[in-house]
């Protein structure tokens, strides 16, 4: 079988996103179903790097896509769905700081008296 | 029966300027003197009317959602040491008089929340939509709920020291009734309902969730229940 460089590349940066959110779970930044998430999510990614035709075929079949150009595709799609987890997760800790605050101002206004 | 001077009643309120005065004053006639506002961060004059008609006002600086103007009011029981709370809407569609149904129900000792449930009561004058969105509320609370609730979405509650102490809401919106129920149920903490009636008007139908802010809540909710 022929090995092309994105079936090395891609899964190398998929682990290091694997040992990102290993890390974060360990900070208590997210819960371990949080980080189950992610860890099915990369190695979903990875499996499609590895075994490229395999999926490209599957879902070529289903949409009808006929293009090698699915690896470029796939890492794309990859990259964006990592954004989108990781903006979600900044977003949801940003929001749940921002109620915490003003919940303390609110408190510590009256409280103190 | 537990006297009403025991008795604090919480009104999260958003942008209530057009009732709460009102909500303050008939709670005031039914003999209710420990009555709080927490103004959610309302841009209307809300702060300003709750506390000229003389309730202790407690003001997050800005809006944060129904759920965790209702999280402040609990940590404020909590850290006052108070025996029960009851949480009602600041629109007013809730009676006061339907207050000594909750009271009375608590008082029994063998519960720790009580509902003031719409279900349970005549339901004719909830608009259809309204009736619809609840039912569908229900349905899915109680798919993931031991006990089955009549009314998941009722914000008219009383709640003991227990539940106080307890209860640690994480949804900022609409889907803290129904997180409130769930957290009970892992903490096996008792809940009963009682029937209350309820006054819609354009106002108050004008307020809460809209279909799609629905929507939302209840991703939001099975998102919380699924990965928490």
């Amino acid at each position: 079988m022929e090995i092309r460089i994105f079936q090395i590349v891609v899964p190398i940066i998929a682990l290091l996103f694997i040992s990102g959110i290993f890390f974060r779970y360990r900070k208590s930044d997210i819960t371990i179903y949080e980080m189950i998430l992610g860890f099915v999510f990369w190695l979903a990614v990875i499996l499609v790097a590895i075994f490229p035709d395999f999926f490209s075929e599957g879902i070529a079949k289903i949409f009808g896509i006929e293009s090698n150009v699915n690896a470029i595709i796939f890492f794309c799609l990859g990259l964006l769905f990592f954004i989108q987890f990781k903006m979600y997760f900044t977003i949801r800790k940003q929001q749940k700081d921002l109620t915490e605050l003003t919940r303390k101002l609110a408190l510590r206004d009256h409280l103190e008296e | 029966m537990i006297p009403k001077s025991d008795i604090p009643i919480f009104i999260p309120a958003f942008n209530e300027e057009l009732t709460i005065a009102k909500v303050i004053s008939e709670l005031r006639e039914c003999g209710y003197s420990q009555l709080f506002v927490v103004d959610d961060g309302s841009s209307d004059n809300t702060a300003k009317k709750a506390n000229e008609a003389g309730a202790y006002l407690i003001q997050h600086i800005i809006n944060r959602g129904a759920g965790a103007a209702t999280q402040t009011a609990i940590e404020w029981a909590r850290k006052k040491s108070f025996s029960y709370m009851i949480l009602m809407d600041g629109d007013g569609q809730h009676l006061p008089r339907d207050l000594e149904k909750l009271v009375q129900r608590m008082d029994a000792g063998d519960c720790d929340i009580v509902i003031g449930s719409r279900f349970l009561g005549d339901v004719s004058a909830m608009p259809k939509s309204r009736r619809w969105f609840n039912r569908m509320a229900n349905v899915l609370t109680n798919f993931f709920c031991k006990n089955q609730y009549t009314d998941t979405q009722s914000g008219f509650r009383m709640l003991n020291r227990n539940a106080i102490e307890n209860l640690q809401l994480t949804l900022d919106e609409y889907g803290f009734c129904s997180e409130m129920l769930f957290l009970a149920e892992q903490k096996g903490l008792k809940v009963a309902e009682v029937a209350i009636s309820t006054i819609y008007t354009q106002y108050s139908l004008s307020k809460g969730q809209g279909f799609y802010s629905g929507v939302g809540t209840a991703l939001n909710f099975i998102w919380k229940v699924i990965f928490k």
